[in-house]
């Protein structure tokens, strides 16, 4: 598992939900001695692109040596990863280069196994089906907004894992294993912008926030849903933010991995939710009155299926 | 230096009379006088100069929308890269940027394991951080391209 710097340092909470998850679907994975920053692009690639590819490879190398594939839970690191990644496989000048470097502290840059974000693997690899059952109870009747993270799936030629334009993986999680909407609104795949929060431009950061908060609050979202921690900094701190100026959006923000945990049973102690700064209190009294009955889809499917129609 | 060394002028060429990726770019929709064609125009003219202080090329979010739908495969993401990183070379950088990158240097990591959190969630000890091998990578980096950079300047 590639941590990344940012769940560690900021939001542990949400590493908290993620291993609860990891645990309980009894997924074996391991945290690496080693792994550095991976490193983000804006704050290190602008600065020195060498030393960017350097780090992101020394960090590659370490999984290539343990011989292990790498999942991060932020979409950053993996881009990051994967980008530098695919550039050295293309590139035999530049990764001999790099190689050149990393054999003096003993590593080799072979970028042999697979480097996923967390949504691919539980969508790919774990899978929907695994994911429903384990659930005792699901969401039906609740509407998510899915917020994707750009670089979950892009850039589309080193990530390769889905519709760099038209992403499907997450809503199938939302819509199939958790049994929730997932709805389609018009700024879906915009941008966070939290990026400009990097770059000393906080009040164009906040003005990207409100142009997606905006319209979750008018199309009267239940909750946001999103897989990156500096999206979760925008869209749940920087909402926070709006709302302690009298700016409200009543948008709850949560992880993927914190609603399949609520569904699997855990608590809002377990899954670390009471660190969210946007109050989750009224999402989880609909969410508690919603009843577990089965809808009309639901049995006509299962009817369907019983008699071998496959969907 | 000249930007035509890192970056393709003919296919920037082609991005000043296409512009498909206004449509998807998040910046070019959402913030006012972000407009990547007169950057692009103002690079082909040589006269770049004049956007290493504005705010605009630091408005790019690296989203690679552009990249994606761009018939070329090449976006103007490309651009503001070539700019950001030469703002950098001349120090016009932003202050955050300046001490991320520091604290990146020295560390190898953008931020600390928030420990009483940790202990508090009852998650278990971060795993080590390499902060030591990183260092002694850096170093070795920077030493072959100081001596780069004097062998050409011999």
């Amino acid at each position: 598992m590639f941590w990344g710097c940012t769940i560690p340092a900021r939001f542990p909470f949400l590493e908290k939900s993620v291993r609860t998850v990891m645990d309980a679907l009894e997924l074996p994975y391991r945290d690496v001695d080693g792994f550095t920053c991976c490193p983000e692009k804006s704050l290190v690639n602008n600065v020195d692109h060498g030393m960017w590819t350097l780090t992101a490879a020394r960090n590659v190398a370490l999984a290539d040596e343990l011989d292990v594939n790498v999942v991060s839970p932020c979409t950053g690191c993996v881009s990051n990863l994967a980008t530098v990644s695919s550039d050295l496989k293309s590139n035999v000048a530049k990764r001999e280069e790099v190689n050149g470097y990393l054999k003096e502290i003993g590593k080799e840059f072979k970028g042999k196994n697979k480097l996923q974000h967390l949504v691919p693997f539980l969508h790919d690899d774990v899978g929907i089906l695994k994911i429903k059952n384990a659930l005792k109870k699901n969401f039906r009747g609740m509407r998510f907004a899915i917020h994707y993270g750009c670089h979950m799936m892009r850039p589309s030629h080193a990530l390769r894992n889905d519709d760099p334009l038209d992403p499907k993986k997450f809503d199938n999680l939302v819509n199939n294993a958790l049994g929730a909407e997932s709805m389609q609104y018009m700024t879906k795949l915009t941008c966070c912008g939290q990026g400009l929060d990097r770059v000393d431009q906080h009040d164009t950061a906040m003005d990207m926030a409100r142009v997606k908060l905006r319209e979750l609050k008018s199309l009267k979202a239940d909750a946001m849903v999103l897989c990156c921690p500096s999206c979760f900094l925008q869209f749940d701190n920087n909402q926070f933010l709006m709302e302690r100026n009298g700016e409200k959006y009543n948008v709850p923000v949560f992880y993927i991995t914190d609603l399949i945990g609520l569904g699997m049973g855990y608590s809002v102690e377990d899954l670390g939710l009471t660190s969210h700064r946007v109050d989750i209190t009224p999402f989880m009294e609909k969410w508690h009155h919603m009843e577990c009955k089965r809808d009309h889809k639901e049995e006509l499917h299962d009817e369907l299926s019983s008699m071998g129609t496959f969907f | 230096m000249g930007l035509d060394k890192t970056l393709n002028f003919d296919l920037l060429q082609k991005c000043l009379g296409c512009g498909a990726c206004y449509d998807l770019c998040p910046s070019s929709l959402h913030i006012e006088g972000y407009d990547p064609r007169a950057v692009i125009g103002d690079i082909l003219q040589g006269e770049h100069e004049k956007w290493l202080e504005h705010k605009s090329i630091w408005q790019c979010l690296e989203c690679h929308h552009c990249l994606e739908i761009c018939y070329q495969h090449y976006g103007f993401e490309n651009a503001m890269t070539a700019m950001r990183m030469l703002a950098t070379k001349k120090g016009l950088n932003p202050p955050q940027v300046k001490r991320g990158w520091e604290m990146f240097a020295k560390t190898g990591r953008l931020g600390e394991p928030a420990m009483p959190a940790r202990k508090k969630l009852n998650l278990p000890e971060p795993a080590a951080s390499g902060k030591e091998e990183f260092v002694k990578l850096y170093e070795i980096y920077k030493k072959s391209k100081e001596a780069a950079s004097e062998d050409k300047g011999a």
